[in-house]
């Protein structure tokens, strides 16, 4: 007997094809759970209406919903990043699935890298029903050009980043459910889903721009009233914006990356 | 086929610390043993002992505070990728594979993330699922299984690469008769015929003394034992005899040796005597004759597996008597 003899791939090829495996899991598993995903689009799309409904004293504010529509499409990218994130990894955590899949010759890297994939496809489907139910039933005034998807391609960036973020600390904070609830609810209120960041008060518009997607919503609104990527630029948010995800994005695979060393050194990896 | 001139499994001085609090616990201490490729090794102990740590070791899932592992020559700190390529694991306590995806899916994900190709899975896949009765079921979802074939699916998955080493875990622990009888079949075949290296920890001792070559026992983190199986026996066999008489001891006028154990059946009497050596024999025997007793045989007595390990954790001969650990130690060469 001797070593084993896997065949050795390229380290691109190899590095892709874990990259994917992961992510294929990562959707078997969504598929599997679609029944709660659809319930999450249902009750998020009926808690917006109603909210939106009792802003504007029992009737639809149109100027308010396109304000706050991009606001719903990242809450639910983001919440959705975060709680499946951290939900995966808890479970895996119990079922001794996560021990397994460290048993690969992959880099750890590869691994998070496919389940943030099929963490974004998780959140966008979602956002992206809602944001077409109710773009398309109740027509806000939208300027849709290019440009739109810059800002809305970092919001799923920055929801991503915070899913990661709320991943790894699944691996280190006992109670990461109500954590996780906490933050969630703060993107939610401070995101801008309910009034656009721009009607808060100055001290909590500033302390809300901190908030994961919260700027990305800001740029993405200004793109959509049809003043353009240079707009963005100009008040700040979108050079904001890409600080934030590049930050939250740092933070994020830091924090993994010290919490998975962590959890190998005291066997966190697996239910203590 | 030249034998590699590496042991399968190597630990060197592995130590384990945990920090708990202001305290320190160490789960495993000095550990050092090699296994030769194609053994079955036992690793035995009570809870909390060391082993799963130690196996996650070996692994890589839990690093080591002390120590070096290597896995068919691959150091599993600096040479991870290739070391881990080395073993299949199927681990205590956790279900080991996806339970909302089905068999099929499993095998497929498992073999994906240890670098294989989807053509090179698919037919080991097959095999594996048809040998394991769980063909005509592999495309319903493990969640729906009995444990036992959970478990089956979870040792599929490890040998989905056909890796040279086996990590197995209590692999057998919740399963009824019929499906640990198969798992025990299966790592039977798999070191017997494919002459896999196999590392095993259970508490059901008769399987480990089925299986095992070769036995370890480790108690407080620390290797107490570690010798093949049949001179571990042997060992505590030295020092029992049977001794077996036509009929019933009632008539007897001897005097029994302390510690003796007697088993009447009706048509004959065993007394099993412990910590007894020649001259106590033929002093017991003399007696017999003496009585009149008719003999009809005497043997040594071979414990079992679970007496020479209660024996042994209970750092004991079983009657008080201290067992040397440095005679209990011995390296396999």
């Amino acid at each position: 007997m001797t070593a084993i003899t896997i065949p050795r791939p390229g380290a691109s090829e190899f590095a892709l094809r874990a990259f994917a495996n992961e992510a294929g899991k990562g959707l078997r598993l969504m598929w599997r759970r679609r029944a709660i995903t659809i319930t999450a689009v249902l009750l998020n799309g009926f808690m917006y209406l109603m909210i939106q409904f009792f802003i504007g004293g029992g009737h639809l504010v149109l100027p308010v919903l396109a304000l706050t529509l991009p606001a719903l499409f990242a809450y639910v990218s983001a919440a959705t990043a975060a709680l499946q994130g951290s939900g995966g990894i808890t479970e895996e955590v119990n079922g001794g699935t996560l021990e397994q899949s460290h048993l690969s010759p992959a880099r750890p890297v590869l691994l998070i890298a496919g389940r943030l994939a099929a963490l974004a496809v998780e959140g966008l489907v979602p956002a992206a029903v809602l944001a077409l139910a109710f773009g398309l039933g109740y027509r806000p005034h939208w300027v849709i050009r290019p440009d739109a998807l810059v800002p809305l391609a970092l919001i799923v960036a920055d929801a991503l980043g915070y899913g990661l973020l709320m991943t790894a600390l699944t691996l280190r904070v006992a109670s990461i459910g109500a954590v996780v609830h906490v933050f969630n609810m703060a993107v939610m209120f401070f995101g801008g889903m309910f009034i656009p960041i721009t009607l808060f008060p100055h001290g909590v518009e500033i302390v809300a721009r901190f908030v994961p997607t919260a700027l990305g919503v800001e740029a993405l609104n200004t793109t959509l009233a049809g003043r353009g990527l240079s707009a963005a630029w100009s008040d700040g948010s979108l050079p904001w914006l890409l600080v934030h995800v590049a930050g939250l994005a740092a933070l994020a695979w830091g924090t993994y990356l010290y919490t998975l060393r962590r959890a190998r050194r005291e066997g966190g990896l697996s239910p203590r | 086929m030249a034998m590699p001139d590496h042991a399968a499994i190597e630990l060197t001085g592995l130590t384990k610390t945990y920090r708990r609090g202001r305290d320190l616990l160490t789960a495993v201490d000095d550990v050092t043993l090699s296994v030769p490729p194609g053994q079955v090794i036992g690793l035995l102990g009570p809870n909390g002992a060391g082993k799963t740590t130690t196996i996650k070791m070996i692994c890589g899932l839990i690093l080591p505070t002390a120590g070096t592992i290597k896995l068919n020559g691959y150091d599993v700190a600096r040479q991870r990728a290739d070391a881990v390529r080395q073993i299949g694991a199927v681990l205590e306590g956790s279900r080991n594979v996806y339970w909302p995806l089905t068999a099929w899916q499993n095998l497929m994900y498992f073999g994906r993330l240890k670098g294989l190709r989807g053509q090179e899975i698919r037919p080991r896949a097959e095999r594996l699922l048809a040998d394991l009765g769980l063909w005509e079921r592999r495309h319903e979802t493990v969640g729906s299984f009995s444990r036992g074939m959970q478990q089956k699916v979870a040792i599929a998955a490890a040998l989905i690469t056909d890796p040279p080493i086996l990590l197995l875990d209590e692999p057998t622990i919740g399963l009824d008769v019929a499906a640990a009888r198969t798992v025990k079949d299966w790592i039977t075949r798999l070191a017997a015929d494919e002459g896999k290296t196999v590392l095993l920890t259970t508490h059901q001792l008769g399987i480990a003394q089925e299986l095992a070559g070769r036995v370890a026992v480790i108690r407080d983190g620390t290797i107490i034992a570690d010798l093949p199986t049949p001179d571990l026996l042997s060992r505590y066999a030295e020092d029992r005899f049977q001794v077996r008489v036509a009929g019933t001891l009632n008539g007897f006028t001897g005097v029994l040796p302390a510690g003796a154990r007697i088993e009447a059946d009706g048509r004959s009497t065993v007394v099993t005597l412990r910590d007894a050596d020649q001259h106590r024999l033929h002093s017991f025997l003399d007696q017999l004759r003496a009585g009149n007793v008719p003999l009809i045989s005497v043997s040594q007595a071979q414990p079992s597996l679970e007496e020479v390990f209660l024996r042994l954790i209970q750092g004991d001969g079983g009657d008080g008597r201290s067992a040397p650990a440095a005679a209990n130690t011995e390296r396999v060469a």
